[in-house]
């Protein structure tokens, strides 16, 4: 899985950076639009050090982020499943902070929190939470019909056995959201980094594009590119081991 | 005689038919560096006051953005001419690109730093020890900023340098107290909120301490201007005349009536203090020529760039400098 995540990457990178190359040369394009290979090589040499230090620190927040939005999303899922008043009321509210545009509102976080890792861990978590939200209130405001009404007849229904009931039985789709969601929080992690943040690899982008330089947003796009899909081939393995352990677990037993 | 008659309208209306096709305009693509607003009251002017059009061009003039780079589009051929900073031509050069300037729009560079009146004026460039100075890390403020600190014999030490962005609420906080600004646009609208809150500033210009890193410049394409030097010097014709009467304060009113069109962000009292300062950079005294180029300041701003290191060799940027009379 993480070989494959690999190789995929760089087949979809070398395509791009092939396609870039094609339109230089048809164009006759200068280096400041598009950068030739050469040049490419040496900010490769300049930079790599630097940007890859900027991916990690990047990816330690993204890691944070994403554990923070899984929990946020859980929390904001499990409370909204209910089609009662304070349900549909969580669920307008988590909708409507999502509708608003993380730039509108990166002063007031600037505010409340200031410049630094709070913000971009913020930004993280709310850019990747919603999909992962809309994901995990669809599986607990579905009732498992077969299952829970044994548990409903017997008066032996309560809360946590319905979350896990739907969390168990929706397993896959939950990991592959889980999994999918590593690449918002990195995005995330970098619109934070963009607006309210002096690390990582979405301000030496900011840097970058500042000075039009493309060939350093290659090599950055190269290194986020290629440590997101480790992350995510560690996720989706991770994601498979449990899935493996959980349905050898639940043979003949009882929830 | 009604078959003649018939003949002679006939031959009449192909004639006009024909005589308007060969007046059509020349369409030109002209791409701003950034949105619209007072600061481009001139390009703005030059179109809607029908400067292009007595000139025989009929000019598409585009907002700019960070993302829609004029050089960009010069060599994509999207844009025939475009407005790009000092910074950008001269690391465009210094990729390879095939561009020139044909006409210097500020004199004395927007790019400044703005202050409380309740600090300590800055009078010579050692008043900038111990100030919390904010920067654009990659941005020319950072290249100016660091050439200033170099000329004062200042460490870095011995100031406090902070990363800003598009965000004030630092400088609002007093996080930090030397800000960057384009003093005609971001300035005028910064001096006016503090003013609200009985606070008033100073503007530190570079300029004042020797330094002259030029701002926005006309720039075309090598290609435009050994295919259609014609169509060059129209362009740069209008374009700076409608430059000259926007900036002439008797045309005051109707330059803001164009302006207001295509700018709504502002109210009608910024625009027109926006109007004052910008015309005290783009023509500072009378004698000076709208686009006139500053053959020295170029110069200095590629020595900035190469001590700076953002360039890896010199590009001789006076060869590519073309002061059309």
């Amino acid at each position: 899985m993480l070989f494959r995540r690999i190789y995929q990457f760089l087949i979809v990178y070398i395509i791009g950076i092939l396609l870039l190359l094609m339109i230089k040369t048809g164009l006759s394009l200068s280096d400041y639009v598009i950068p030739g290979v050469a040049l490419i090589v040496e900010t490769t040499g300049q930079v790599f050090k630097e940007y890859f230090f900027d991916v990690m620190n990047t990816m330690s927040v993204t890691i944070l982020g994403q554990c923070l939005s899984i929990i946020m999303a859980f929390t904001v899922g499990i409370a909204g499943r209910k089609s009662s008043w304070i349900g549909s009321f969580i669920k307008v509210t988590a909708y409507n902070i999502q509708a608003y545009p993380i730039v509108a509102l990166a002063p007031i976080i600037f505010i409340l929190l200031g410049d630094g890792f709070i913000p971009r861990l913020l930004i993280a978590s709310m850019i990747c939470y919603f999909p992962l939200l809309l994901s995990v209130l669809g599986i607990m405001a579905t009732p498992v019909k077969d299952i829970e009404h044994f548990y409903i007849v017997t008066g032996r229904m309560r809360w946590q056995l319905e979350v896990k009931i739907r969390a168990f039985e929706n397993l896959s789709k939950l990991t592959t959201v889980i999994s999918g969601s590593a690449t918002l929080a990195m995005a995330g992690t970098i619109v934070g980094e963009f607006i309210a943040a002096n690390a990582g690899i979405g301000y030496s982008i900011r840097i970058a594009l500042y000075q039009s330089d493309l060939a350093k947003i290659i090599v950055a796009l190269f290194m986020i590119g290629i440590i997101i899909s480790i992350y995510q081939g560690i996720l989706e393995t991770m994601g498979e081991q449990i899935k493996a352990r959980w349905s050898i677990s639940k043979k003949g037993e009882v929830l | 005689m009604k078959i003649n008659n018939f003949i002679f309208w006939l031959l009449l209306l192909f004639l006009i038919s024909t005589t308007n096709s060969f007046a059509k305009e020349t369409k030109v693509n002209y791409r701003l560096k950034w949105l619209f607003n007072t600061s481009v009251a001139g390009d703005i002017y030059a179109d809607a006051g029908g400067y292009f059009k007595d000139a025989g061009l009929d000019v598409d003039v585009r907002e700019g953005s960070p993302e829609k780079n004029a050089i960009n589009e010069l060599e994509l051929k999207r844009a025939d001419f475009g407005v790009a900073s000092a910074d950008q031509v001269i690391r465009a050069l210094d990729k390879g690109a095939k561009i020139f300037v044909i006409a210097q729009l500020f004199q004395i560079n927007p790019m400044q730093w703005i202050y409380r009146r309740d600090k300590p004026e800055i009078k010579t460039l050692q008043d900038l020890r111990g100030r919390n100075i904010g920067i654009t890390f990659g941005g020319n403020d950072e290249t100016i900023m660091n050439t200033l600190l170099a000329k004062a014999g200042i460490k870095k030490k011995d100031v406090a340098i902070t990363g800003v962005r598009f965000d004030f609420t630092p400088f609002f906080m007093r996080k930090v107290d030397v800000w960057p600004v384009y003093r005609n646009s971001q300035g005028v609208i910064l001096k006016d909120r503090l003013a609200r809150e009985g606070e008033d500033v100073y503007f530190f210009n570079p300029a004042d301490f020797g330094v002259n890193f030029v701002a926005n410049s006309v720039i075309t394409s090598q290609a435009m201007l050994e295919k259609s030097p014609d169509i060059v010097e129209k362009f740069l014709k209008a374009l700076l005349k409608g430059w000259e009467a926007a900036m002439d304060p008797a045309n005051e009113v109707h330059t803001l009536e164009v302006v207001k069109k295509l700018d709504k962000g502002n109210n009608n009292l910024i625009r027109k203090k926006q109007l004052n300062a910008t015309r005290n950079l783009i023509k500072p005294s009378a004698s000076i020529k709208i686009g006139t180029i500053n053959m020295e300041a170029w110069k200095q701003t590629e020595e900035m760039m190469l001590k700076e290191k953002q360039i890896k060799k010199p590009v001789n940027i006076y060869t590519h400098l073309i002061q059309i009379k």
